[in-house]
């Protein structure tokens, strides 16, 4: 069951987090917290990943990042071959973090399980919503990130 | 026909086969739906590219961290493990530190009524302790009802006392002998008041105690789309930092939080969240000691990272914080609606010699 999870549970805490170190570190919290709970195995998957999501998101609203780690693990990012990562740098990386923290809760979770590859049915099922709703709270939360990235545009 | 949603619009982007034939039909023919499918795959790819991020995850690396952790006492070690840098990187930078602070302090309230309905205006302190484990699974506010920022916490530096008591209203306390270590002049910020109003919804609360796999309870009569109003602040912070990468000591103070409640009275809106169940037993059993009349500001503190304990600043009884590897340590008090704190990588008995040495002109 780890092995299986553990990858996207760093997953999904890496795209609130944006960096492996501390997303690996949610896992742990996140791990641990699952052992010490009753989930039924069948649920463990999509109580992982919303925990992930919770976790780290509290980590960002706490404010219980390590700058230091930030900065190394977001030179690593960076040099990811993927076009977008060069599109998108390292401050821009930080405008991402902070605006995540301030879409309402539900919003922020639902978009980073969708972006981290869940469908729509196990980001329902994990959410307890419609999966007709999932593509509505993900819609909203884009666009409230897409205006809060150009609206804390560099050029302000 | 009417037009599909927008939720509908964006499931077509990820997954076409979840959209039902006529409302795809309809997309095609429509002009202003094809419009509405491109602002939409428009904001996917930019979000999309701005979340993305290239990890490998260490699974037998996890693994063995994870069993180590399983073995031996896994709180403590997790604590000691992260408590040391956590707490250096959150000082290093002076506006981290003050928004430290200020969430210690004002803050806490925010961090604390972001966490928990409070209808009270704060006349103590009382911290509550648990486990990590435990704080993190206190819902948001925002699993009870629509919480909705009135005037954000924006927090800037200013250029003196004068400027500081202006901005704030609130006299500037001066320390009379700086501790060893602690050299300079401060710098100063200043916050201005932060409120916000939640709505608290009896759907929503159903739900997250649905998702907590607890019993449905009803809520009392009248609280289900009553309004509370949550302020705290203006504040102000003076910060020396001069010589030393991590800031060596943060004196603050902020007006006190207070909620207003349409009706529901405090002992109320308390004794039924914390009947849900949804909220980890130990911190219930903590918040619920408080007293009923609502003057008690919760801080919530991990047990594995911090020590607490009471001490008397010149006569009004104040609560010491102190991490346990003895990284930093903080005293915060309330006195007359404000509240004033001293905090620093300093020791327990430095922090109160400076908290009882402050002076201000009233």
């Amino acid at each position: 069951m780890f092995r299986t999870a553990y990858p996207r549970v760093v997953g999904v805490a890496a795209r609130v987090l944006g960096s492996r170190d501390e997303a690996e570190d949610v896992a742990q919290e996140v791990f641990l917290t699952f052992g010490r709970s009753s989930v039924p195995a069948g649920e463990a998957t999509g109580w992982l990943s919303v925990a992930a999501a919770h976790t780290a998101l509290n980590h960002l609203r706490t404010g219980r990042r390590r700058a230091s780690r930030e900065e190394a693990a977001g030179d690593a990012d960076a040099v990811s071959p993927d076009v977008a990562d060069a599109v998108v740098t390292l401050d821009e990386r930080r405008r991402v973090r902070a605006a995540l923290a301030r879409l309402p809760r539900r919003q922020a979770v639902a978009l980073v399980l969708r972006h981290s590859g869940l469908s729509y049915a196990e980001v329902a099922a994990a959410l307890d919503l419609s999966p007709g709703s999932v593509g509505t709270i993900v819609r909203r939360a884009e666009h409230s990130l897409r205006k809060e990235l150009n609206r804390h545009a560099p050029s302000d | 026909m009417r037009h599909p949603t927008d939720g509908t619009l964006r499931r077509l982007l990820d997954e076409p086969a979840g959209v039902a034939d006529t409302d795809r039909e309809h997309i095609a023919s429509c002009p202003t739906c094809r419009s509405a499918l491109a602002a939409a795959r428009e904001d996917a790819a930019l979000v999309g590219a701005a979340l993305n991020v290239q990890v490998t995850a260490d699974v037998e690396a996890g693994w063995r961290r994870l069993s180590g952790a399983a073995t031996v006492d896994e709180p403590r070690r997790t604590a000691a493990a992260t408590s040391v840098p956590r707490w250096r990187a959150a000082l290093r930078s002076p506006v981290i530190a003050v928004v430290g602070v200020v969430a210690l302090l004002t803050g806490a309230s925010a961090a604390a009524a972001a966490d928990w309905l409070q209808i009270f205006r704060a006349e103590q302190i009382a911290p509550v302790t648990a486990p990590e484990a435990d704080l993190v699974q206190i819902p948001e506010l925002s699993a009870f009802g629509d919480l909705k920022i009135i005037e954000e916490i924006d927090v800037r530096r200013v250029a003196g006392v004068a400027a500081a008591e202006k901005a704030s209203g609130l006299s500037v306390p001066r320390v009379r002998d700086l501790p060893r270590g602690v050299i300079g002049e401060p710098t100063y910020f200043v916050g201005d008041r932060a409120s916000a109003v939640f709505t608290f919804s009896a759907e929503k609360t159903a739900q997250t105690v649905a998702a907590a796999g607890q019993p449905a309870q009803p809520p009392p009569p009248g609280l289900d789309g009553s309004q509370f109003r949550l302020t705290a602040g203006p504040g102000i912070a003076a910060v020396w930092s001069e010589g030393r990468p991590v800031p060596a000591m943060v004196v603050a103070r902020a007006v006190a939080p207070t909620a207003y409640s349409t009706g529901v009275p405090f002992a109320t809106a308390r004794d039924y969240l914390l009947s849900l169940g949804v909220v980890p037993g130990n911190v219930a059993a903590q918040l619920r000691s408080f007293s009923g009349d609502g003057t008690t500001l919760p801080l919530f503190m991990a047990a594995e990272e911090m020590t607490s304990s009471t001490a008397d600043v010149n006569g009004v009884s104040a609560t010491v914080l102190a991490s346990k590897d003895g990284v930093m340590a903080a005293v915060v008090w309330v006195d007359d609606g404000v509240v004033t704190g001293v905090a620093g990588s300093l020791s327990a008995d430095e922090v109160l010699a400076v908290a009882r040495g402050l002076r201000w002109s009233r």
